[in-house]
């Protein structure tokens, strides 16, 4: 019997472990009760919980704003400022109240919550009649919840840069475009976001073609060239990035200038891509669209019986034409400024090929305002921050992509987008991927 | 309120009454198996062609891979934790507490870490090809495919294997080994002829978290190019996005694992449940390894340099490369404590969830008890983007109040790992004897008070090593937390994905070593001594 | 043997009615009735399989018997639509591996039955800077099995001797009705069982419990319990005093189970029976059948050996002696080829081939053939 028991020791490390441990569990579930508490209740508590935190808010500001006049008033005229004080006093009595209301009844919330927000106007009137010139901001800027398939440290910095300008509290959900896009397949009317910002334009025609996306207005679609917003108005481009071969100038002097010669001997072994990438098979939809599926399919089982290296994705390409692995890649073109622009000796350079074909493809990143925002004045003013001269010069000079509007130059080193002249293909085209992916597995390049 | 069964009626036969132990035991397990309803609901919607997909020959092909990956990955598993668990606990190997702690740490290390540093170490025109190059070597085989898959996976789950081995061989009669030698076996004999049959049954429960853990496994196959079921999932829902195509391709996996838990079942049919020793647990006698010492410690040590020292190197190489280009690890400490936070959570709940499902596993043998034993398997061997669809589909429905919080994170993580917590919990459970409940019970406690006072206290070993199993593989669990965690609530894990992601590889060493290191303190605390499961 | 109740009280510690227990079909226990009164130790004894431990089980309340009843001090603990489960029945169980918990000290463990006796087990490090007393029962109980100053130490520091008497304490501590011991000796030495044994009787005396114990051990039955019940697939054969179960037993499997015995073939006569030795008196004559054939059953202690008076083809033979000091077990061959054991005294030391003549000491026991 004595066996695994003997050791006491180890048997108060459980017991001093799991006292904090329950703590830590109740703790937890106090909480998330309390977190949830507001999405639990009926919309209009939710309604009554916000007018209530923001009565709370206004109150608080008023007190602040009453305090401080008071201070100021003192020399002047105590006895209004006094009176404001008490004001803002009740203010914040009457708020706290309905703050605490709002959990338990939906109609009292409301009520305590309009009572609240009188007490509140009415302190910041009294507050303001003061005659200090103090500015108080009636209006929450409010929030807004952005499901991005781009990475945080690629749009990060810009959407900071967002909250900062605005006062809008942004919360971003980071993961893959494509699950991101079937979660809000799978949530429906009841998903929380109201932005989706996706790396690929294949899965914002998705969501389009699944009616899960709202109209843009006119002035967001007309700002960028056509082809780079949904012609329907429901998704648009934010920047874009060009489809290019990553080559080593040393094992490749004369690189060629059609992703079709590819195919050629010459190239047997030396050429990488990545079929599971949304970009690559952006591109291959691409193929499909502008030279048929026949030339594509013959191009893919070139490729592959021209020993084509099968990568992951694009980066690691762009890392193996750095490390002598590869020759050529087909990739996108900015993996390669994001490494040289840290290290001058990295090795690889971009090569554009001919204009009008596939492999000249220009894709984008787009966002999409979505049917089930409760928010979209604030989702529009983030859409058009993006589309400013601000936002589409943070792509050019942070993630070294295309700007698509505002006038806003490319990257010094790239050919510009207008001299790229790329395939004349309207990028909805690009959400056949299902065709795609038949293809590439009939062709053995996906499982 | 009863636990164990007992009611107050008489004769029991004639009244229905399901004792809570059971209602907790069959919620835990129908808790489980949600993501299979939901891949019903869903499946159930497909039209005739996503169903005609599943009779191509390309899914024939993936289930072979798939199954194929798991046999070699499980076999291989065997195949390192056997004699690593022999030689750390068996013979006069020296260090051996060192190395019993050293050869779990691999467990640490998230798949999808452990194999970006392989193609980066042994990968073609990697650092090992350029060590290898002064000696004249052009080529080496390339790492992509079946081949990393296979490495990656096998050196980073057989630990899975081992410390369930581990266990079992301390549980092991040192007099039968004793009784084979003096018939004239040798000690490799002995290991092969005696030891190894009586570990079946370990080895079953090992060899199963092992097989599963692979037909889950995402991150591996992906960076290796390897085809299997969970990536062409993947695949298949991010160029479609057609859910109903992806729960018909999932059920094809689920029929998959079925029938790896069907044959996990009859390997256990003859498992018998709590051991009847009494007497105190003997020391069994250490086997000299004499010549044998060095090989051995050379084999440990290549072993561990591989699945350790390769992913911790190339790691510190990338984030010593970022420090020198002054890069900052903006938000890591908020996600460590936030892994710590959640995964904490989950291990909690998971353990508690697991303990029913132990206790009428262990105390009530019998064909129910199996069920709810093997439907817990169920979300362990689904990929965790299923759980977390099928979670979005469900939380949105029951419970919409609770989409996105921490709640319903981390029930998708016991869903996920419960497997896990059911082999700590019942391996301790096991060596409880019913007699030391049937005494309490007689010096009048009630059901709860005994398992309270005697059981929670017995099993406590099993019940901290479960929780510091789930708490380790929730540190790296990807999928469900980018899904369904709180907005805003960044992990080791997600803060270290956004990061490869997007090409920052500092940043994403710094938190992968990180999460390594949050990972392997429960691990040296708990598992570096005795302590260990048993399956 | 039977000692009387110190108490006045004079209803029966345990009644136990028509019990029948079933596992799948198959009756582990049947129609089992008995009744042990306050003070007095019982012991069931029968082979392994015989249904004893179960019928142990239905008392303790680990298994419930498909019919019958159950008193405890009077109040029914088992019967039509009743069913109490163990924590509700004030009865004390010792374990055959004595289940003391590991965790908890001896003298948690003595405590952990009484009312007030248990902390929750994880405030044990806050109680470690409070050290207290044991509490004074655990104390009475401690000096009761002699193991005064143990209260500290834990159950893998105890010897077998020591953690039976622990279980013991424990059990007796909430002041049972009664206490069951399930086989209480099999985990011990053999060389320590003769001690112990005396040792639980003294204790269970003191403490005035009523025991049943459980046993396959025929002189731990007969050495300890005031009266024993000799059960056979799963129903009583017989229960009565030691000396009654030893010379008087009823059937011939009880005869052969609870010592050792010689059978001889006979022809039932007038006050006894014709065997090959002779005329021998049997305890149970029943004159009316005589001439029927029947057994007869000697221990080898009633049997004596004396050198053969008439040394030739008549006398039996001794095949073997077995010397153990005390006494020696001297197997003999009769003229027929049966062959008999002897257990004597030690003033004679027989040698095989040594002729001898076959006495009968004491009154036989019959049983038809």
């Amino acid at each position: 019997m004595s066996g695994p028991f003997l050791s006491l020791i180890r048997w108060q490390v459980f017991r001093a472990l799991v006292v904090p441990l329950a703590l830590v569990l109740a703790t937890a579930i106090a909480l998330s009760a309390c977190t949830t508490d507001d999405t639990e209740t009926s919309e209009a508590a939710d309604r009554a919980a916000q007018a209530a935190e923001r009565a709370a808010d206004a109150a608080q500001r008023a007190a602040a704003a009453a305090e401080e006049s008071g201070q100021g008033g003192s020399q002047a005229d105590g006895g209004s400022s006094a009176q404001a004080a008490q004001a803002a006093g009740r203010a914040a009595d009457a708020a706290t109240d309905a703050a605490q209301a709002a959990g338990e009844a939906a109609s009292a919330a409301s009520q305590a919550a309009d009572r609240a927000a009188q007490a509140a106007q009415s302190a910041s009137a009294a507050a303001s009649r003061v005659g200090q010139d103090e500015q108080i901001e009636d209006e929450d800027p409010g929030d807004l919840t952005i499901y991005s398939g781009r990475g945080e440290s690629l749009v990060g910095p810009i959407i900071e840069r967002f909250e900062e300008l605005t006062g809008i509290d942004v919360r971003v959900r980071y993961a893959g475009t494509a699950e991101l896009a079937v979660a809000i397949l799978e949530e429906g009317d009841r998903s929380p976001a109201d932005v989706y910002y996706a790396q690929d334009a294949g899965a914002l025609a998705a969501l389009a073609e699944n009616g899960v996306l709202s109209q843009l207005p006119n002035d967001i679609i007309s700002s960028v060239p056509a082809e780079l917003a949904d012609a329907s108005g429901r998704w648009v481009a934010t920047s874009g990035r060009a489809r290019v071969l990553v080559i080593s100038p040393d094992r490749v002097p004369n690189p060629p200038t059609s992703v079709f010669d590819l195919v050629d001997p010459e190239w047997r072994g030396r050429v990488g891509w990545a079929p599971t990438n949304g970009s690559f098979q952006a591109f291959v939809t691409a193929m499909r669209q502008i030279h048929g599926e026949g030339a594509t399919e013959e191009w893919l089982r070139g490729m592959i019986a021209n020993d084509v290296r099968v990568y992951p994705k694009n980066s690691p390409q762009v890392q193996a034409v750095h490390d002598g692995e590869l020759d050529i890649g087909l990739v996108n073109h900015y993996y390669l400024i994001r490494q040289t622009s840290v290290d001058s000796d990295w090795h690889g350079v971009n090569h554009f090929t001919d204009p009008g074909e596939a492999g000249a493809l220009i894709n984008i990143a787009g966002v999409a305002l979505l049917n089930a925002s409760d928010n979209d004045g604030n989702a529009l003013r983030f859409i058009r921050f993006l589309l400013s001269e601000e936002g589409q010069t943070y792509f050019r000079e942070q993630t070294f992509e295309y700007p698509v509007a505002a006038g806003v130059s490319a990257w010094p080193t790239l050919v510009s987008l207008d001299e790229l002249n790329p395939p004349s293909l309207a990028l909805t085209s690009l959400s056949d991927l299902e065709g795609t992916i038949a293809l590439l597995e009939e062709v053995g390049a996906l499982p | 309120m009863t636990i164990f069964g007992g009611t107050a009626e008489f004769p029991s036969r004639l009244r229905f009454n399901v004792p809570i132990i059971w209602m907790l035991a069959l919620a835990a397990a129908g808790a489980a198996c949600i993501p299979l309803v939901y891949l019903v609901i869903r499946a159930a919607e497909a039209d005739a062609d996503a169903w005609s997909k599943v009779v191509a020959d390309s899914t024939l092909r993936l289930l072979l891979n798939t199954a194929g990956l798991a046999a070699a990955v499980t076999a291989a598993s065997a195949a390192l934790a056997l004699p690593i668990a022999y030689l750390t606990e068996r013979t006069d190997l020296p260090f051996a507490r060192v190395w019993r702690t050293i050869t779990i740490m691999p467990l640490a290390i998230p798949s999808y870490v452990g194999a970006f540093a392989f193609i980066i170490a042994l990968g073609p025109y990697g650092s090992l090809q350029d060590l290898l190059a002064p000696l004249g070597v052009e080529n080496i085989p390339s790492i992509y495919g079946f081949v990393g898959a296979w490495l990656t996976l096998t050196l980073f789950t057989f630990p899975y294997l081992l410390l369930v081995v581990r266990a079992g061989l301390r549980d092991l009669d040192p007099a039968i080994e004793e009784a084979a030698r003096s018939l004239g076996q040798s000690a490799w004999g002995t290991f092969w002829r005696v030891t190894v049959p009586q570990l079946r049954v370990p080895i079953a429960g090992g060899s199963l978290l092992v097989a599963l853990y692979v037909i889950s496994d995402f991150g591996a196959v992906s960076m290796m190019q390897f085809d299997t079921f969970t990536r062409a999932i993947y695949v298949r829902f991010g160029s479609s996005f057609d859910r109903s195509s992806v729960a018909v391709l999932s059920l094809v996996l689920v029929a998959l694992v079925a029938l790896v838990l069907a044959i996990d079942w009859s390997q256990r049919r003859s498992a018998k449940y709590h051991r009847l020793g009494t007497g105190a647990a003997k020391t069994p006698r250490l086997v000299s390894l004499r010549r044998f010492r060095w090989p051995a410690l050379l084999g440990l040590f290549v072993v561990s340099a591989v699945a350790l020292l390769v992913p911790i190197g190339v790691l510190f190489h990338w984030l010593s490369v970022g420090l020198q280009n002054g890069e900052t690890f903006p938000g890591v400490w908020s996600a460590a404590l936030n892994s710590v936070y959640a995964s904490g959570l989950a291990g909690a709940v998971t353990v508690a969830v697991s303990i029913p499902i132990a206790l009428v596993v262990v105390r009530r043998p019998g064909f129910l008890s199996r069920i709810v034993d093997r439907a817990a398997y169920v979300g362990y061997a689904l990929p965790g983007v299923i759980v977390a669809f099928a979670l979005i589909f469900f939380t949105l429905r029951v419970t919409p109040g609770l989409y996105q919080t921490i709640a319903t994170l981390v029930f998708a993580y016991a869903v996920l790992f419960l497997p896990q917590a059911i082999s700590g919990v019942r391996a301790s459970m096991v060596r409880v004897q019913p007699g030391l409940e049937e005494a309490a019970r007689s010096l009048n406690r009630t059901p709860w008070q005994t398992f309270y006072s005697i059981t929670l206290p017995l099993i406590a070993p099993g019940v901290l090593a479960a929780f510091a199993l789930v708490f380790l593989t929730t540190m790296k669990e990807l999928p469900a937390t980018l899904l369904l965690a709180p907005i805003e609530f960044d992990t080791l894990a997600t803060t270290l994905w956004g990061h490869q992601e997007d090409v920052f590889f500092a940043r994403a060493s710094a938190a992968a070593l990180l999460l390594l290191a949050c990972a392997a303190l429960p691990m040296m605390i708990l598992f570096g001594r005795d302590r260990d499961l048993r399956a | 043997m039977i000692s009387e109740p110190s108490q006045p009280d004079t209803t029966p510690a345990l009644v136990v009615r028509e019990i029948s227990k079933s596992f799948d079909g198959t009756d582990a226990v049947n129609d089992v009735s008995f009744q042990v009164e306050q003070g007095e130790i019982l012991a069931l004894l029968g082979p392994s399989g015989c249904g004893k431990s179960t019928t142990l089980r239905v008392l303790a309340g680990f298994e419930r018997p498909n019919q019958g009843l159950v008193q405890i001090n009077g109040e029914t603990a088992v019967g039509p639509a009743l069913w109490r489960s163990p924590e509700q029945r004030r009865i004390g169980m010792v374990a055959q591996d004595f289940a003391l918990f590991p965790h908890l000290s001896v003298g948690e463990n003595i405590a952990f039955g009484l009312p007030d006796g248990h902390h929750a087990w994880w405030t044990k490090p806050l109680r470690r800077f409070r050290r207290t007393e044991p509490p004074t029962r655990v104390r009475r109980m401690l000096e009761l099995v002699g193991l005064d100053g143990f209260a500290d130490r834990y159950p893998h520091e105890l010897s077998g001797g020591e953690a039976q008497r622990v279980a013991l304490a424990r059990a007796l501590a909430p002041q049972p009705a009664a206490v069951l011991l399930d086989e209480p000796f099999s985990n011990l030495d053999q060389n320590l069982r003769a001690s112990l044994r005396l040792a639980m009787r003294n204790i269970l005396k003191q403490a005035n419990t009523a025991a049943v114990f459980v046993t396959h051990d025929r002189e731990e039955a007969l050495s300890l319990a005031d009266r024993i019940a000799v059960m056979r697939n799963g129903r009583i054969e017989q229960i009565g005093a030691p000396d009654d179960i030893y010379y008087r037993p009823e059937t011939r499997f009880i005869g052969t189970f609870v010592g050792d015995a010689n059978i001889l073939p006979g022809e039932r006569v007038r006050g006894g029976a014709e065997t090959e030795l002779g005329f021998v008196v049997v305890v149970n004559p029943a004159e009316e059948t005589a001439g029927q054939a029947i057994d007869v059953l000697l221990r080898p202690e009633q049997i004596a050996l004396r050198p053969c008076r008439d040394p030739g083809p008549d006398c039996a033979n001794v095949i073997s002696s077995e010397y153990y000091g005390h006494d020696q077990v001297v197997r003999v061959r009769l003229q027929s080829g049966k062959e008999v054991e002897a257990r004597l005294r030690t003033e004679v030391v027989w040698q095989p081939e040594d002729p001898v003549d076959v006495i009968v000491l004491d009154d036989a026991i019959a049983f038809p053939r």
